[in-house]
């Protein structure tokens, strides 16, 4: 393949220098096996060594690499520029976080979520220390796709609810709190259902499914939080209903 | 549930424009999807008004069908006839992802649920109008 170059323009954010963020434009080499990531690599190595991003497996895995690419959330290690015509490829920081430095996004709000949700097994009987939990295909089935999630937060940045709210919960954290409610091993639904049933929780969530669209690992986590609402209010019912029987 | 603990490093917070819905086709479906509602509401309101009208004696139930035949009144219904369409099938389209249909330990794919749910539909609305209209 010959000579082609394409532009990027590239959101910056230097509070030292600047209040406001603003875009820098590059021009970069481009191939056909080139990722935008290898682009932004390419301008650190030898156009501007003071670009700023996160990025670490370059394989889809590690999640860290998500930024908005034309405006969409995207992995930048997994959007080829052979897939944009022409440019500039416009990449800033993932939407609706806070931004520290050029393509950075504070993240501390997402994992404070993250953590509040307790994504472990909770209660397992008997305990562990006296043998191990099975588990059959089916039961992993259940849960399984809930737990691919790689905590990119790129359905953080498609969800309109959190751009409203930063108060809510978000798409990632209930997916992961719905995959170990689901979870045969798992006893912490009730523990889980104090931060699940809150104000800011699943009640919140429109359903405008974008999350889902955007979800590298085709976790779903719009049906995840619309099943979280359907299985939290069938356990409301059952509790207050005679004949609703217990688990 | 965002940190209240001070950073020790300046932030920029994005602010995010009140016209969001419309910067993208899904997300203007999403809040015709959202926006339909209102039609249904106005939907519950005429059937309440029917019933209040029924339960008033022959006259107020005569002038109640009276006032559905205005011309005004058949353009309005028609506007929330067609909402109403958009609403069922956006509604009927997300139940898939809400909700897993097992058959025989296999989940049934979610056009097959989208199907059998708008089949069901399109059936039991004939059998009703085929009874107000025949009977």
């Amino acid at each position: 393949m010959g000579a082609d170059t394409i532009a990027l323009k590239v959101g910056r954010y230097r509070p030292e220098h600047a209040p406001e963020p603003y875009f820098d434009e590059f021009h970069v080499p481009r191939t056909d096996d080139m990722v935008v990531l290898d682009a932004l690599n390419h301008i650190k190595d030898h156009l501007d060594g003071s670009l700023a991003y996160r990025w670490s497996c370059r394989m889809g895995v590690c999640g860290s690499c998500g930024m908005m690419v034309n405006g969409e959330p995207r992995l930048t290690c997994s959007t080829f520029l052979r897939d944009f015509d022409s440019g500039p490829i416009v990449v800033e920081p993932l939407r609706y976080f806070p931004v520290i430095r050029d393509l950075v996004v504070d993240m501390t709000d997402f994992m404070e979520k993250l953590k509040s949700v307790k994504p472990w097994i909770i209660g397992e009987e008997p305990p562990i220390d006296e043998g191990e939990h099975l588990q059959t295909p089916d039961q992993l089935e259940v849960y399984k796709q809930f737990s691919m999630c790689i905590n990119c937060m790129l359905c953080f940045s498609a969800c309109p609810v959190y751009g409203q709210d930063p108060e809510f919960l978000g798409p990632a954290v209930i997916a992961l709190a719905h995959r170990y409610n689901l979870d045969s091993r798992d006893r912490g639904r009730a523990e889980r259902a104090r931060i699940l049933e809150l104000d800011n929780g699943i009640w919140d969530c429109t359903f405008v499914g974008e999350c889902t669209v955007v979800c590298p690992k085709d976790v779903d986590p719009a049906a995840a939080i619309q099943r979280s609402k359907v299985s939290t209010a069938t356990h409301m019912l059952r509790a207050v209903l005679p004949f609703g029987g217990r688990e | 549930m965002r940190t209240e603990a001070p950073r020790r490093y300046p932030v920029y917070v994005p602010k995010v424009p009140t016209t969001w819905w419309v910067r993208t086709a899904p997300f203007r479906r999403f809040a015709a999807r959202e926006f339909t509602a209102v039609f249904a509401a106005a939907f519950s309101a005429i059937l309440l008004l029917f019933l209040l009208a029924l339960s008033r004696g022959q006259e107020a139930y005569e002038g109640f069908l009276r006032w559905l035949r205005l011309p005004a009144v058949i353009v309005v219904s028609s506007v929330i006839f067609v909402a109403l369409l958009y609403h069922a099938v956006t509604w009927f389209r997300l139940t898939a992802h809400i909700q897993v249909v097992r058959l025989g330990g296999n989940v049934v794919p979610r056009r097959a649920v989208v199907g059998a749910l708008l089949g069901t539909w399109v059936v039991v609305s004939s059998l009703v109008v085929y009874l107000l209209v025949w009977f």
